[in-house]
Parts: C-alpha cells; sequence; structure tokens
C-alpha cells in the first residue's frame, strides 16, 4: 500500500471562506472535502491518503516561510509517504500559488512526487511549473471531479512506476525539462528534415521538434513632447516601502504592490522607508531609500522646472524571482490608477 | 558535375596474406598496412583490429571515422590533405561500404574524442556501432599535447585518412555491386519543370572554433577557420572535399565518414525534381568572434538570396557557443526571405532543465533535434577494450571525469562506466542520420 498526502485551503476543508483565510496549517488524519475522492479513487492504485494539510490561503500568502516551516514538521510526525497532491486550484490565484509553495518545499524535503492542478490563468502555473506536475485544470470547482480525477490518474501511473508520457499525453503543463529519446519507428533527422521544410516551403502545418519561448517584447514609447509641462510617475522594481511593508510585498517571486504617498516630502527617509528586496544586499538602499527610489532628484528637477511635476505616489514591487506573467498582472492593475491621474511618463527604476 | 560513386557492401572483414576485396569479403594484409602507416615516424606503435555490430568491445578513445575509398582517375582521396589540391566531385569513386575505419588512441585521449560500444545497450548511442569496422589503434610521439586536453591528433587521424585510400585501392579493376550516380546540373541550366519546383540550399556549418591550426575541419585542405561561406558543388562533399577536425565534444562531432555520406546531401538529391529544386550546398563555418559569425550569416544569407534560394536546411557541427551561428543564420536567411529547416542537438543538462540552445530567436520556428549532448548514460563493463578505458576518466574527454562527488569517477573498478552523452562518438548524428529526438516531460 503506497501513502499519498493532500493539501487543501481552508474552503475546501469546510473550514470557512474568505473570513477564514487566515486559519492556520493543521494537520488531518482523515480525508476532508476532495481528499475523500482522491482517496476513493487511489485504491484502485493499491494507495490511500494518510494525511491532509489544511492551511488558510492568507496565512500561507502572509506567512510562507511560518507555514511552510510547521507543515512539514507535521509531515515529519505523519510517517513515509510516496506523493503529494495539493489541489486542485482552479483559477483561485492565492491557492495555486500556495499549492505551488508547499508542493515545492515537500519536494525539496521529502524527494517525492507532486501533483497539483490549475487552471491555466492561474499564477500559480507560471511560478511552478517547472517545479511539479501542474495538471491543466478548470475554471471552477463546479469541474471539482473532472480535476481530481486527472490528478490521481497521472498519481496511479506515477505511484505504479509506469512510463510517465510528457505533458502533452498526461495533460500536465510543460516543465521545461528536455530529454532525448529515440523514434518509434525510427525516422532519421535528414528525413524529418525534408518533410517539415516542404510542409513549411507549402505553407502546411508542420511540428517543429524545439518550440522556441516567444519573447515578450515591449516597444519603447514615443518621447515626451514637453518634460517642463510634464508629471512623472516613479515606479520600481527594487522593493521599496514604508518601514511596516503595509502591502505586505513578498521579498521575492512577488505576486504583491504598493503605492506610497510621497506628498510633501523632498527625499525618503532612511527608517521611514526601506527595502523589503531579497535579492541584494539592503544596507545601503535602508540607509538611503533614493539610491533606489531617487526621490531627491525628483524634486530637484521638480524645483527646476525640468519636469512638470512629480506624481504624489511612487509604486512598488519585488523583482527578484517574480514571474513575467506575475509581473504583467501587476503592471496591468497599476496602469489604470496612472492613467486616472492623467500621468505622463514614468521612470522605472530597477536594482 | 556528375559523380559515381561504385559501390562494394562488406559483408565480412577478415585479416589474410594480401588486401583484396572478393565475394563480399574484404581480407586485409595486416602487417602491409601497418608498415603503411608506420611510414609516419611519429607512429610508435599500431595495430589493426575488426569489430563488428554486436561484438561486445568497447572502443575508446576514438578519434575519426572515415569511408575506405579510391578515385579512378588517381586524384588523391582527400585533395590539398592527403595528396595536391584536386577538384572532388566528378568522375568515378570507388567505395567500401557497410564498414568504417576507425582511430583509437592506444592510450590517451582528450575533449574530442569519443567511446563506441559495439553490442550491447551502449551501442544505440553511435551509428559506427551498425557498421563493421576496421580499427587502428595507435600511440604516438606527440608528447607535446599527450596531458593536453586539446588534441590534434594529428598523426593517428591522418594515418586512417591515407590507410582509408590505401585499402580502398584494392577495388581499382573490380566491378561494383551498385553504382549510384550524384547528377546535378549547373543552377541555371535546369529544366523547366525542376526550376518550378522549391528551391533549397542545404547550408552546412562545419567546426571552425579554434584560431591555431591543426583542430579544425578542412576544405580541400583549407582551415574553415580562414575562409567566408563559399557555394559547394554537393558532389565536392560526397567526394573528400571535406576533412573532419579535432575539436568540439564528441556527440556534436561529423567524422570524415560523415561529410562522405552526408544524409542530408542524399536526401536532397533523392528529392531532386521531384519535390525540390536543390541548388546546392553553402559551406559556412562556426567561427567564435561575433564579427565573424556575424559576417557568415552575411554571405549565407546573400549567396542563397543571389541563387534565388527559397528554402535552406541549416546544420551546425556543435553546440554552445556555436548555437550563436546557428541562430544567427537561421535569422539572417528567414529575413532575406529564406524559409529555413535548422538540424541541430542540444544541451538542457543532465535534469532536462536548461535552455536547450545558447541563442534562440523567435524566427526558429522549425527544427529537427537531434539529442541531448549532457544525457547521463551508465553503462554496464564490456569484456573487452579496444584503446584504453581509463581516457575516458583521466583525460578530460567532454563526457567523462576523473571524479564526480554524487557520481563518482566515470570509469569505475569494475570497469563500468557512468558518462554524458557528450563523449559518444559522433552520437548525436546531428549530421543528419540521428533517430532521436527531443521530449518534453
Amino acid at each position: 500500500m503506497k501513502n499519498v498526502v493532500c493539501y487543501i485551503n481552508q474552503f475546501f476543508a469546510g473550514v470557512g471562506g474568505e473570513d477564514k483565510a487566515d486559519f492556520e496549517p493543521e494537520v488531518k488524519k482523515t480525508p476532508a472535502g476532495p481528499t475523500g475522492l482522491i482517496n476513493q479513487q487511489l485504491k484502485a492504485a493499491d494507495a490511500q491518503v494518510v494525511a491532509t494539510v489544511v492551511c488558510g490561503d492568507n496565512f500561507m500568502s502572509t506567512h510562507r516561510d511560518e507555514a511552510i516551516e510547521r507543515i512539514l514538521k507535521a509531515l515529519d510526525e505523519v510517517g513515509e509517504f510516496d506523493l503529494f497532491i495539493a489541489g486542485p486550484a482552479f483559477q483561485a490565484g492565492r491557492y495555486g500559488v500556495a499549492c505551488g509553495e508547499i508542493g515545492k518545499a515537500v519536494a525539496a524535503k521529502y524527494h517525492v512526487p507532486v501533483i497539483t492542478s490549475m487552471h491555466p490563468e492561474n499564477p500559480g502555473v507560471e511560478m511552478f511549473k517547472k517545479e511539479m506536475y501542474v495538471m491543466k485544470g478548470s475554471h471552477s470547482a463546479g469541474s471539482m471531479k473532472d480535476d481530481v480525477t486527472a490528478m490521481t490518474k497521472l498519481a496511479a501511473k506515477i505511484l505504479k512506476g509506469e512510463d510517465i508520457l510528457g505533458p502533452d499525453a498526461e495533460g500536465y503543463f510543460q516543465r521545461g525539462i528536455r530529454h532525448q529519446v529515440w523514434l518509434n519507428p525510427p525516422v532519421c533527422a535528414a528525413d524529418r528534415a525534408i518533410e517539415m521544410l516542404l510542409k513549411k516551403v507549402n505553407g502546411e502545418p508542420y511540428t517543429s521538434e524545439l518550440n522556441i519561448p516567444k519573447k515578450d517584447l515591449v516597444p519603447i514609447a514615443d518621447a515626451l513632447k514637453d518634460l517642463s509641462h510634464a508629471k512623472i510617475a516613479m515606479a520600481t522594481t527594487g522593493g521599496i516601502v514604508p518601514v511596516d511593508n503595509p502591502d505586505k510585498i513578498q521579498s521575492a517571486s512577488a505576486t504583491r504592490w504598493g503605492k506610497y504617498d510621497v506628498t510633501g516630502m523632498d527625499r525618503l527617509e532612511g527608517g521611514v522607508f526601506k527595502t523589503i528586496h531579497a535579492g541584494f544586499d539592503p544596507a545601503a538602499a535602508n540607509a538611503d531609500p533614493n539610491v533606489i527610489m531617487p526621490i531627491d532628484v525628483m524634486r530637484e528637477f521638480e524645483k527646476e522646472g525640468k519636469i512638470g511635476s512629480l506624481h504624489k505616489y511612487f509604486y512598488s514591487t519585488v523583482g527578484t524571482g517574480t514571474t513575467q506573467g506575475e509581473a504583467k498582472r501587476m503592471a496591468k492593475e497599476i496602469i489604470p490608477f496612472l492613467e486616472e491621474d492623467h500621468v505622463d511618463g514614468i521612470i522605472m527604476t530597477s536594482t | 558535375m556528375k559523380l559515381e560513386l561504385g559501390n562494394f557492401y562488406v559483408k565480412d572483414i577478415v585479416f589474410g596474406s594480401e588486401t583484396k576485396y572478393e565475394n563480399g569479403v574484404l581480407t586485409v594484409n595486416k602487417e602491409e598496412c601497418l608498415d603503411f602507416v608506420k611510414k609516419d615516424p611519429h607512429i610508435t606503435e599500431a595495430d589493426l583490429r575488426i569489430v563488428k555490430p554486436g561484438d561486445m568491445v568497447r572502443l575508446v578513445p576514438v578519434k575519426e571515422a572515415v569511408e575506405c575509398r579510391v578515385k579512378l582517375d588517381g586524384s588523391p582521396l582527400f585533395p590539398g590533405y592527403t595528396g595536391e589540391v584536386t577538384p572532388c566531385g566528378n568522375g568515378t569513386t570507388y567505395c567500401l561500404k557497410n564498414m568504417s575505419l576507425l582511430a583509437v588512441g592506444r592510450h590517451w585521449g582528450g575533449f574530442q574524442d569519443g567511446l563506441i560500444d559495439m553490442g550491447g545497450e551502449g551501442a544505440k548511442y553511435t551509428y559506427y556501432s551498425q557498421l563493421k569496422n576496421l580499427v587502428l589503434v595507435a600511440d604516438t610521439d606527440e608528447d607535446f599535447e599527450k596531458r593536453e586536453q586539446q588534441k590534434k591528433n594529428r598523426a593517428i587521424r591522418e594515418a586512417v585518412h591515407k590507410l582509408a585510400e590505401h585499402i580502398g585501392s584494392c577495388l581499382k579493376g573490380l566491378e561494383p555491386e551498385e553504382v549510384e550516380t550524384f547528377d546535378l546540373e549547373a543552377i541555371i541550366k535546369r529544366n523547366p519543370e525542376t526550376e518550378k519546383l522549391p528551391s533549397v540550399v542545404y547550408v552546412m556549418q562545419p567546426q571552425s572554433q579554434m584560431e591555431e591550426g591543426g583542430y579544425n575541419d578542412l576544405c580541400y585542405g583549407w582551415d574553415c577557420n580562414h575562409m567566408v561561406p563559399t557555394l559547394m558543388h554537393p558532389n565536392e562533399i560526397l567526394d573528400g572535399a571535406m576533412i573532419s577536425g579535432s575539436f568540439m565534444p564528441c556527440s556534436s562531432k561529423w567524422s570524415t565518414y560523415d561529410f562522405m555520406n552526408a544524409p542530408i546531401i542524399r536526401a536532397l538529391y533523392k528529392q531532386h525534381g521531384k519535390t525540390i529544386n536543390f541548388l546546392g550546398v553553402i559551406m559556412s563555418n562556426l567561427n567564435v568572434a561575433l564579427e565573424q559569425k556575424d559576417r557568415s550569416a552575411l554571405f549565407v544569407a546573400q549567396i542563397a538570396k543571389s541563387l534565388g534560394a527559397d528554402a535552406a536546411i541549416v546544420n551546425e557541427e556543435g553546440y554552445g557557443n556555436p548555437d550563436a551561428d546557428f541562430t544567427g543564420c537561421y535569422v539572417s536567411l528567414e529575413n532575406a526571405g529564406v524559409k529555413v529547416v535548422g538540424v541541430t542537438n542540444e544541451c538542457t543538462g543532465r535534469d532536462g532543465k536548461s535552455d536547450p540552445l545558447v541563442s534562440m530567436d523567435e524566427k526558429e520556428d522549425a527544427i529537427v533535434s537531434c539529442g541531448n549532448v549532457s544525457e547521463l548514460i551508465d553503462l554496464p563493463a564490456m569484456p573487452e577494450v579496444i584503446g584504453e578505458l581509463e581516457a575516458l576518466a583521466r583525460d578530460g574527454l567532454s563526457g567523462g571525469w576523473a571524479g564526480d562527488e554524487i557520481l563518482g569517477p566515470s570509469v569505475r573498478a569494475d570497469g563500468s562506466i557512468i558518462m554524458e552523452n557528450n563523449a559518444m562518438f559522433c552520437g548525436d548524428q546531428a549530421i543528419g542520420w540521428s533517430t532521436k529526438t527531443m521530449q518534453e516531460f
């Protein structure tokens, strides 16, 4: 009999909704919510769910390190297990990220395969698809049975030691793991090249054996015509925030951002602002936050009339480890505010 | 240009008192052949061996493979290298098929050398395990590079280049079992039906990364580092114009045998006049400096465009730094309106997670992939080793190591080995033989 451990959030465990999202980690010995179905489906593979970890989505996102540590400690008590299943998380962003975070930690500590399931637009896909099997899941819990079945089908194959046939055949997102295989029946590269060439030249569909990831390049904006009347906003991925980090922006792999009012400030003072970025030595930026978010220089430019005015807010997040998908989403959330405030130009500072 | 290859299919190789080909059996006078090899005073020790598919034999360090041939007009098999500079690709050449002549170091190997298992589970990793092989095992007095990771392997390689012709000479006056004709009309004098077909060039990127002489592929004896891309008739390549060098991790290499049998040239010939109009080969290179890469890409695109090519196959001999040439060439052809298919291998790491190529561009939308250089391979001991097994671990072969904290040494005390595909002799067969591809897991 093989042992499986599951992870679900407070909602699917029946603890409660958003009001219970701070629910602290707990390990249940009996299946809860969808893990009952998982347990039932795994019987055919001679496997059982021996524990179900429940954690509130908020607790995981705001106390990530503590949550992971407490869960891992609790799992030490569970005894040996062969596989870890988290979710399904559907399109729930925080839940998806939570499944990814705990899955990654479990894989690193216990060296067991991890399976989760998310809708393609869940930010957790981009963040964790290289770390584990992320099944291509549905939009909402209405498709719970389908998503669970997809996960247990792959789980059964893994537990039985069967060949895993790759992302397309098994239904998980590409993990970016490429290995060589022998074609059966064998077709030599020369013949494959000619066949592909004829199709390409004749405008017929063909499949490249190496898909080059698409670059998402943003065209450079036109120059401002009159800087002296322009309203300029500042934004950074350098993690400059008020010292209490009111928006709880993560120090790495950020999914959150903040906007901070600098009305009446000639510069950002150390002790009032700091950086929470974990990708560099913060000493210089904590002593003088203007080295990353140069409000001091912008105020001088404003006085000199070089720029029309400095926008009252600066925008901040952390760039290190942050996925392109997350960065794009945050930008899309920020831009409407800047448009609403009639900002003419933005200076983006990095580290 | 019309080339006739007269083929003699070797069913067996044996040693005997006279080097001759009779009823499918190649008899080799070992003593006489070794005397021939030892005419080069730098060869200090030499032996000839015969290995066949399925033999439980491991060969390492393998340095070169050549097809034994002779040109009936008396011109050298490898002009500009084993003899005067004379034209290749026109006339009749006799070939010993189904076999190759291999060069194996008696002791010392290097970065560019590889391994062949003739039988067992390791056999699938090389093309040469499918052939009968006559093997020259030799040592030299080239002490200056004995302990160097990069070896020119001049004496041993030259020995097999010359011996291939020496043995091939036994075919003179015989009637070949089959004659293959490679006849490609002048580009502007083709029949209208052929001209209606999509016109295709084959862009070859042979290895030319070393600045110092003696390591790079040669074109009529000329170092490919010192040339700009040029138009060649495909027959020239099939007929000994190109010589393999002594550089590049071994699985990415094209041996001289590979050039002489270039499967993509043969495949293009087969389609010529049916589905495509095969214009010819643009011989490029893989120099290291960016300016040289840009210059080569520029020349390739210009020649293709001037010829009116609709499409091209771009093929690189190497990975890593050469990926920049591969991508550069691919993109400059696409920018010139030439539709490209690329043929290459990948380097995704032992865990498969690394970027497949060092340089990539979205325009590379049609790629045939031949394998992962860094795939980890664990093979049991072989009853017999030709050469010196320890070379894999000791001498810096690209896929071997003396010690590894987790994996241990490449060569274990019991004779079993653990290595990267990198050291499989011409293992990725990116010249066009590869039946491997890459798959997402």
